[in-house]
């Protein structure tokens, strides 16, 4: 009876505590998209207000009466769909090869390569910097893509991947007469789907939330990203609200919003697999 | 030439070196691209450390000088000159401060999350997503919806008013809260993201485990303390030496949060901002570099001693 009474009361503080915490984490979510439709007078409002009244579009309006705001998503997804294919493409042809095939220096070449994940971006970044310039591509989106379109945490993911199959499988294929690249792209990369899958998330993630990168490669607005840009006109203070730049974050924020919840499945195991490098 | 092509093709066909051309067909891009810009780039800046330079004209070898004006920051502000002729100190000073508050709070606070969140109880996977979801949203726009929220009038004072009646600082204009509002946001970021790292490991333990706890009646906490740290503790060096590595670097927050000087009396001032100002304000890419191999330094030899004493981060 008395031990009853004990699991209850934890259940219940599991429960307030679990809660709790759950609302700390969405409200900033759900405040700033109820207050994407208000106005700032009302946004600004002491004790705050939860409900737009009188609801309104204006911020939105605002946002893309700014020619450059359009400008900043297509750039955006730009960036992030030549980071994925890239990545896609780069990481599971280098996965699979250093998972399947047997050359001499791989496991050398591959250690060489991993060895990368403990150079911090911020050492790399003047070198890159006169580098990208020397060729000329400063204030390119693909410029900026070039740096990070073979992830190195991908190409490990890859490898691990592939490196889980029954060695049968690949074996087969070469006694048929099945060469190592048309091996590739006839078996290997159609198996590697929920890899290569993990691989596209993670870096559309990254790529769309990059912000240090587009900082630095990127000069002029028109070719600003989506994060670089609302900064920008953050600190230029283009709007006398703020409520144009919530909106602004609420729309940028969508994508991911949206991704996470259809895939946070796949989101979720994935950080188990590469450790949770976000 | 035919020839050639015969003695090209025979020995291609041959199974070794088809191995081995086409694991270097394959291979060749991603290697291509991170041994220049990784390896070639991290070589650079050695090199570009020893360097004085403005991007123009012709570089100048000036040896250690460029450390020594690292040194000489870290020197004068150790010894108390204010923090505009020590950016660097000032930054050093604030990342570890802001390291101190971030990765022992995330660390905890995610442990004891997946923790609560792992028991059989209805609705977890909900809770998994609520953490979540901070943790996949870009870091520069968690930034701009807190700046709202931290405003002098806004509402995280609102709220706090409810638990500690008549504080209201105004966050991120006063040199004394600047960094804590930074710490915060940066904590509610990241914290669900390690949460749902610690599920994972926690997932992995036993249930047995407990059950033989429980028949001994153990209670919850004790199986928490006794059972559940102990098993976890290789996951719980991984979540912090990544949250470390990740402090260090902070740089997006402060930017956003404090403006690339820093904010007022350089409150919320980097390493991070400071590397950056140091090669695209003041244009002196060799200081940069050898700043950025101090932060590498630092990084290195903290993670390093931590893991020597705590085990190993398996990959």
């Amino acid at each position: 009876m008395k031990n009853d009474i004990v699991k209850l009361s934890w259940f219940i503080v599991t429960y307030i505590v679990l809660t709790g915490f759950a609302l700390v984490y969405l409200i900033p979510f759900i405040r700033s998209i109820t207050a994407s439709f208000m106005t700032w007078e009302q946004a600004s409002r002491f004790p705050p207000e939860f409900f737009p009244n009188p609801f309104t579009l204006e911020n939105y309006e605002k946002l893309f009466r700014l020619e450059l705001f359009p400008r900043w998503i297509l750039n955006s997804a730009l960036y992030t769909g030549i980071i994925v294919f890239g990545n896609v493409i780069l990481t599971s042809m280098a996965g699979y090869a250093f998972a399947r095939l047997r050359f001499p220096g791989r496991d050398a070449l591959f250690s060489v390569l991993l060895a990368l994940l403990m150079i911090p971006g911020f050492v790399t970044l003047v070198p890159n910097y006169i580098i990208i310039y020397k060729l000329g591509l400063v204030d390119n989106i693909l410029g900026l893509a070039l740096l990070s379109i073979a992830d190195v945490s991908s190409i490990f993911l890859m490898r691990q991947y592939y490196a889980s199959f029954p060695s049968d499988l690949f074996e087969a294929a070469r006694l048929d007469g099945c060469g190592p690249v048309k091996a590739f792209f006839y078996i290997a990369f159609p198996l590697g789907k929920p890899a290569i899958g993990a691989v596209a998330v993670y870096q559309f993630l990254g790529a769309w939330n990059a912000f240090l990168g587009p900082l630095v490669f990127l000069r002029t607005p028109e070719n600003f990203t989506l994060p670089v840009g609302l900064s920008f006109a953050f600190q230029r203070s283009m709007w006398v609200e703020y409520t144009p730049i919530i909106a602004g974050s609420v729309l940028a924020a969508m994508p991911t919003l949206i991704l996470f919840v259809t895939l946070n499945k796949y989101l979720i195991r994935g950080i188990v697999i590469t450790g949770g490098k976000g | 030439m035919k020839k050639f092509f015969i003695f090209l093709h025979s020995y291609y066909d041959k199974a070794q070196t088809k191995e081995f051309i086409g694991g270097m067909l394959l291979i060749l891009g991603a290697a291509f691209f991170n041994l220049v810009f990784g390896y070639f780039s991290a070589i650079f800046a050695v090199y570009l450390s020893f360097m004085k330079w403005d991007y123009i004209g012709p570089m100048e070898f000036v040896g250690f000088k460029n450390y020594e004006i690292v040194l000489r920051d870290l020197y004068r502000g150790i010894i108390g000159a204010p923090y505009l002729l020590t950016p660097f100190f000032t930054g050093f000073k604030n990342i570890i401060i802001y390291t101190l508050m971030v990765v022992p709070a995330q660390t905890f606070l995610a442990l004891i999350l997946a923790a609560l969140a792992n028991q059989r109880i209805r609705g977890a996977q909900f809770y998994k997503l609520a953490y979540f979801l901070p943790g996949t949203t870009c870091p520069v726009i968690i930034s701009l919806i807190f700046i709202w929220l931290f405003m002098k009038k806004g509402f995280i004072n609102y709220m706090i008013q409810f638990f500690a009646p008549g504080f209201a600082p105004d966050w991120l204009n006063d040199r004394n809260y600047l960094l804590p509002a930074i710490a915060i946001v940066a904590i509610w970021g990241t914290s669900g993201h390690f949460t749902v790292s610690f599920l994972a490991a926690l997932q992995a333990i036993p249930r047995d485990l407990y059950e033989a706890a429980m028949l001994d009646g153990a209670g919850p906490i004790r199986r928490f303390i006794f059972i559940t740290i102990p098993l976890l503790r290789p996951m719980i060096v991984y979540v912090v030496v990544m949250g470390v590595i990740g402090a260090l670097q902070m740089f997006d927050l402060a930017w956003v949060m404090a403006g690339s000087s820093g904010g007022p009396g350089g409150s919320g001032y980097t390493i991070a901002l400071d590397i950056y100002n140091e090669a695209f304000t003041r244009l002196r890419p060799g200081v940069a570099a050898a700043k950025s191999l101090f932060l590498f330094t630092i990084i290195f030899i903290t993670t390093y001693l931590f893991q020597k004493r705590y085990g190993k981060v398996i990959r």
